[in-house]
């Protein structure tokens, strides 16, 4: 059983984030973690393979700095890396990134991709699907659990208020969503090899891609600019005995606010 | 000149903050309030490897050179530094006489298991009447027949009351004074070991610290560690330098979690309609903090570095653990004015801070007595 795995390297949750004077960029304190969910999926990529055997293969697309994330899925037990090196892929669209990614999936043998349900920075969630459209393989998204068996895999995606159960043949992509599983800390023997381990780093253009397709003007899609969030209005105190204060509470949550 | 870390040491850096951040950051708190040894998270700890880290990786360690192993004790101390003593006692001065001059039957029963978590490490130094002054050390090692027969009593023991072996320092003469000085290994169970009074300290609680009685205790000769017999102070100093250091580290590790603290609190209090870390007062706190944990930190891996380059860093490890303790209790304290009165809470973490900082001020010898050493070195004798 061969797992591939999409990393992303995200800022860090706590990195300060402001949107320069321009409008059309942010900056963000350059401090860095692997994508949450990402690390779902490795922990799952991994726990297939100690019930499996195969092999775990950690890809990311990214800057230099990107191949700290692939470090940190080779210390988790990944038992490969890759970097497709180009930070103007990698900042470009989803679609672009979907499809750098496809291009290198194409030239591996698995039976299975797995990657986070969505990155904690763009929190857009479209490149997996990309890519298995890309690949022509099917997709679960969302999965809270997954079993692999005869060459299938049953995966269950958690919904709205309910949870859906679908079977898949492999090979098929999947989307890991919090509570698949508990990511493991990394033991210091796998901290070791990820230190020492030598990363293969690929081009965009070794993929068959061109650098110009992830020019700004060649994307399908642009940000146009970037709005802060509305300032949070000062905290509203309801007076009065328990019981009219909770009913009043829950007039201006219905009526007023319109959020339930 | 280069003062990066090398992309692996990032990398560790990274690896080791974040898993401070999910075991030992959440626990310390506990760890502080019950001021028992944390077997659970010693347990969940010690098996991810770290105990090894600075041992050849063909025994099981990492073989970490001193500027990783700063980056580690840093982060460990920073969540916890109750718990970061007991684990670099572990690592370092529990058992680097045991590694370096214990038989093989010595490191199979002692060393191997301490690398592990599987067995609790201690070095006794200390006494009633001796700490940083090594040469009024009271505790006697007799010859006798092929066995030593040791007797006194240690005091301020690091993981004393619960280790499982112990590196004592015992003289064989008390007229030679430090040239008498020898390191014995000392086994639990054996006979008229045990442990005494266990300490109920201000800070750095949860490490258990006490009392350790030798009361006739017979070891066998193999027990001595040491290729010659009275060279205990010059064996001393294989590890001198890094325990200054590592607790210049560790003092970073407090510093940087109270600091942390005080830049969440001075973000989001509000004082007379905005955040207080828009006065002016409350900037220039910060503004002298970080400049002066930047510098404890430059003494601190510069340090490192000449000890991996193997330079005489003898007086430079001095340097780095005053200063970077000092600059600790300087920060720890700004950190409660910043959070005024809420910081004299036991509900919030930065009171902690503030007593924990204080132990490393006397931990890797007093600044009185490194200020006489290094003026003795810098002026001569």
């Amino acid at each position: 059983m061969n797992m591939l795995v999409l990393v992303k390297q995200v800022p860090d949750p706590e990195a300060l984030v402001e949107i320069a004077s321009s409008g059309k960029d942010l900056n963000i304190e350059p401090k860095f973690a692997v994508n949450l969910f990402d690390e779902f999926a490795l922990e799952e990529a991994i726990r297939i393979r100690e019930r499996h055997g195969g092999k775990v293969k950690a890809i990311s697309l990214g800057g230099p700095k990107a191949i700290e994330a692939l470090r940190t899925a080779i210390a988790m037990g990944a038992d490969e890396a890759m970097l497709i090196e180009d930070e103007a892929f990698a900042a470009s669209d989803g679609y672009n990134v979907a499809l750098a990614l496809s291009k290198a999936i194409e030239k591996e043998t698995f039976d299975i991709v797995l990657a986070g349900r969505q990155a904690i920075d763009a929190d857009r969630g479209e490149v997996p699907q990309m890519v298995a459209q890309f690949l022509g393989l099917p997709h679960v998204g969302v999965v809270v659990k997954l079993d692999i068996s005869d060459g299938k895999a049953v995966a269950e995606s958690s919904l709205e208020g309910a949870k859906e159960v679908v079977e898949v043949a492999l090979p098929a992509v999947f989307t890991a969503q919090k509570g698949l599983n508990e990511p493991r800390v990394p033991l210091i023997t796998g901290v070791m090899k990820a230190m020492k381990v030598q990363i293969p780093k690929v081009a965009v253009e070794d993929l068959g891609l061109t650098r110009d397709m992830a020019a700004p003007e060649n994307s399908k899609t642009k940000t146009v600019g970037y709005l802060p969030p509305k300032k949070r209005p000062a905290v509203q105190l309801i007076p009065g005995e328990a019981r009219e204060a909770a009913a009043e509470a829950v007039r201006i949550l219905v009526d007023v606010e319109r959020v339930i | 000149m280069d003062f990066a870390f090398t992309e692996e040491q990032q990398f560790f850096k990274k690896i080791i903050t974040d898993t401070v951040d999910r075991m030992v950051v959440p626990k310390a708190r506990e760890i502080d309030e019950k001021d028992e040894f944390p077997w659970e998270l010693w347990k969940d700890f010690t098996k991810l490897g770290y105990l090894g880290l600075r041992y050849p990786e063909e025994i099981g360690g990492m073989n970490a050179d001193p500027v990783t192993a700063m980056i580690f004790y840093e982060q460990i101390a920073r969540g916890s530094v109750g718990f970061a003593q007991s684990v670099i006692m572990n690592i370092l001065m529990g058992t680097y006489f045991v590694y370096r001059f214990g038989s093989q039957a010595i490191r199979e029963r002692c060393l191997f298991p301490a690398m592990k978590g599987e067995k609790v490490a201690t070095m006794c130094f200390t006494e009633d009447q001796s700490g940083s002054d090594l040469s009024a050390t009271r505790t006697t090692a007799v010859k006798e027949g092929s066995e030593w027969v040791i007797n006194g009593t240690k005091m301020w023991i690091t993981n004393g009351p619960v280790a499982d072996f112990a590196t004592v320092l015992a003289t064989t003469d008390l007229s030679l004074g430090a040239k008498g000085l020898n390191f014995f290994l000392v086994e639990k169970g054996t006979p008229g070991f045990s442990p005494g009074q266990v300490l109920d300290k201000l800070g750095c609680r949860g490490t258990v610290t006490g009392e350790l009685v030798f009361d006739n205790v017979r070891i066998p000769e193999e027990n001595l560690l040491g290729a010659e017999l009275n060279k205990g102070i010059e064996y001393l100093g294989e590890i001198l330098d890094e325990v200054r250091v590592m607790t210049g580290a560790m003092a970073m590790g407090i510093a940087q979690a109270a600091y942390d603290e005080g830049l969440e609190y001075a973000r989001k209090r509000i004082a007379f309609g905005k955040p207080i870390g828009n006065y002016q007062l409350i900037r220039a706190k910060f503004a002298d903090m970080a400049t002066e944990m930047e510098a404890s930190r430059l003494l601190i891996y510069s340090a490192a570095w000449k000890m991996k380059e193997k330079l005489p860093s003898r007086i430079e490890a001095a340097m780095a653990k005053m200063f970077a303790t000092e600059t600790c209790c300087k920060v720890v304290d700004e950190v409660t004015r910043i959070w005024g009165a809420n910081a004299f809470a036991n509900e919030y973490n930065p009171q902690r801070h503030f007593r924990d900082a204080r132990f490393l001020l006397y931990g890797g010898g007093t600044h009185e007595i490194l200020k006489d050493f290094m003026g003795r070195l810098l002026i001569g004798k």
